[in-house]
């Protein structure tokens, strides 16, 4: 049966682009950028930014075809399932929703800074900003607050507009010269790939706008804002970084949280610091709407099918998923704290450079394995895709371990811990999975066992025993 | 497979359980919708008024401009409007497929889980 009824309220190639993009531009890639110029040195960050990008474009494809063959908020679920099995795909998805997390708290204490920057507060009272944020967020989350669509688009352009007017300014209005024009490995041995890696992490997320595919127009509307969205943060990001390297020194940005004003204050004193902190505060929009909601929905769902405890599919009077919020918020918070007391907020940088890897590499890997499991039609379909999607497995495999090994501020020193956050991670949501799914699903099938009896009257000349599809007791 | 009889007598059940329930009426109380519902193994189309979370009408066939369509097979939509299946379950394994907002699908969750917490 046909589908192909037009909804009242959809989704254009506009608005799919501006959720697309505004996933992925956080505030926390303005310090992206300063770590691509820890490992590729002034201009050539630009050069690391447009080979990132590049690489993008095989995300897009790969994420396009998946997309087209599970379009659905529970594509992810969908498509992991089929191609490595639910255990794994649930460890997958649990780990993947973790970045999420990361990125929630980082931007909280990246605006937490910066607000307290502009204030000239103590650096303590930061975290009071962090808390307040987070505060606000969660009540209006609580209270079933959205931002309507129209918003968010024109929140995301003008984050994406301002940026780039501002860094515009900063390179022709002050002058000067760039500092080492394509010096790649000018850092090390490694620094180039790394460099990459970081230049990744400034479109990770993007692919999220695939969650909103059921509201889509025509299903080529997702694949589209998967191609246009890489397009406009490359744009924003290399006037960004371009700006970055010709005014502000690295050594200035090195200590800094809040290089974006640091670069409006250099380009446009007082007006060029309110302009970028403003910018800044919008980004949070974006990340509290669509990070609070995607992960509390994908909690409530999981909940729903027994995969969390029931209580994360608690609603209160606004059905929202309170449960889950008021933990995502905590779980924040904390993590927000750790990030304060420990300075090292450059490290969410390499965790969640190295899990977008990661999560591309699965993607390419998904692919591989559908082409040959699934045949049906699908709107969109890689050329080459086997081999592209083989190599994206290589590629991004070695990204993640360039990213899961690296120290964010020094290109000449290695480190392991962003790994070791990576795998203890992982290790606990397979722990999770493992140990506390099995149990979850036996308690609900025990309950199943004393419900009351099925509802539905049987069919004349049916018996009362004869199964019928899809009861609650069907467990997968 | 079910026909329009069966789907009719477990939607009227429905609509009475969603219209009785003091908590999901108040819960819903902004949530005014048109929805489609598709039976992907028969011609069998119905739709949904909502106003306010007040179920109005369950018509055969597609009427009005919808905010949601639901697909499914026949078996599926009669199980799940008399609360014997668990609908996030097909969802999450791709047997039932929803076009509309993500909210929209978690909120058409949440009725059923809300008049049948056991599902």
């Amino acid at each position: 049966m046909s589908t192909e009824t037009t909804l009242r309220r959809s989704v254009g190639t506009a608005a799919a682009t501006a959720t697309s993009a505004g996933l992925a531009f956080a505030a926390i890639d303005y310090l992206g950028v300063v770590s691509i110029l820890a490992y590729a040195p002034g201009a050539t960050a630009a050069f690391a930014i447009l080979v990132g990008g590049l690489i993008v474009v095989l995300v897009s494809a790969i994420f396009s075809e998946l997309n087209g063959l599970y379009p659905s908020a529970a594509g992810i679920r969908l498509y992991l399932g089929r191609a490595v099995g639910n255990r794994t795909a649930l460890s997958v998805t649990f780990t993947y929703m973790t970045t999420v997390i990361l990125v929630i708290a980082a931007d909280a204490f990246l605006i937490g800074a910066a607000v307290r920057h502009v204030l000239h507060e103590p650096s303590a009272l930061a975290y009071v900003w962090i808390v307040v944020l987070l505060g606000v967020a969660l009540a209006a989350n609580l209270r079933g607050v959205r931002m309507a669509s129209w918003v968010q688009t024109i929140v995301t352009y003008t984050v994406l507009v301002g940026t780039s007017v501002l860094s515009i300014i900063a390179i022709v209005h002050v002058g000067g010269a760039f500092r080492q024009p394509f010096n790649i490995f000018g850092s090390g041995s490694f620094s180039g790939i790394q460099a990459i890696a970081f230049a990744l992490f400034l479109y990770a997320a993007f692919e999220w706008v695939t969650t909103t595919a059921e509201e889509a127009r025509r299903p080529q509307v997702i694949t589209r804002a998967l191609f246009i969205a890489p397009v406009l943060i490359w744009i924003v990001s290399t006037l960004f970084a371009l700006a970055l390297a010709h005014l502000v020194p690295y050594g200035a940005l090195h200590h800094s949280a809040t290089p974006q004003l640091l670069l409006g204050t250099r380009a446009l004193g007082t007006v060029g610091e309110m302009w970028m902190l403003a910018l800044t505060v919008l980004t949070a929009l974006n990340t509290f709407n669509g990070g609070f909601l995607v992960a509390s929905r994908f909690m409530y769902a999981a909940a729903r099918e027994n995969n969390l405890p029931r209580p994360f599919a608690k609603l209160n009077m606004n059905a929202v998923p309170w449960v889950a919020v008021t933990s995502l918020t905590v779980v924040s918070a904390i993590v927000a704290a750790l990030v304060f007391a420990t300075g090292q907020w450059l490290m969410l940088v390499s965790v969640g450079a190295a899990i977008e890897c990661a999560i591309y590499a699965i993607g390419s890997l998904c692919v591989v394995r559908l082409r040959a499991r699934v045949t049906s039609d699908r709107p969109f379909r890689m050329v080459f895709a086997k081999p592209l999607a083989s190599f994206g497995v290589v590629l991004f495999s070695a990204l993640f371990l360039a990213t899961a090994f690296a120290d964010p501020k020094d290109s000449r020193r290695f480190s392991v811990v962003p790994f070791l956050i990576i795998a203890v991670l992982g290790f606990f949501a397979t722990l999770y999975v493992a140990l506390v799914v099995p149990r979850l699903e036996r308690a609900a099938a025990a309950r199943n066992a004393e419900r009351r009896p099925t509802r539905r009257p049987p069919r004349p000349g049916t018996g009362p025993d004869e199964p019928v599809a899809g009861r609650v007791d069907e467990l997968p | 497979m079910a026909d329009w009889d069966e789907l009719k007598e477990a939607l009227a059940d429905y609509t009475r359980s969603c219209n009785n329930n003091e908590r999901l009426r108040k819960m819903q109380r902004d949530w005014s919708r048109v929805l489609h519902f598709v039976c992907s193994d028969s011609d069998v189309t119905f739709s949904m008024h909502v106003d306010r979370g007040e179920i109005l009408s369950t018509p055969e066939g597609r009427e009005g401009v919808p905010d949601i369509v639901v697909t499914t097979t026949s078996e599926t939509f009669c199980d799940m409007f008399w609360g014997d299946l668990n609908p996030v379950q097909k969802y999450l394994r791709g047997e039932i497929t929803v076009k509309g907002s993500q909210e929209d699908v978690m909120r058409l969750d949440a009725i059923s889980y809300v008049i049948w917490p056991d599902s």
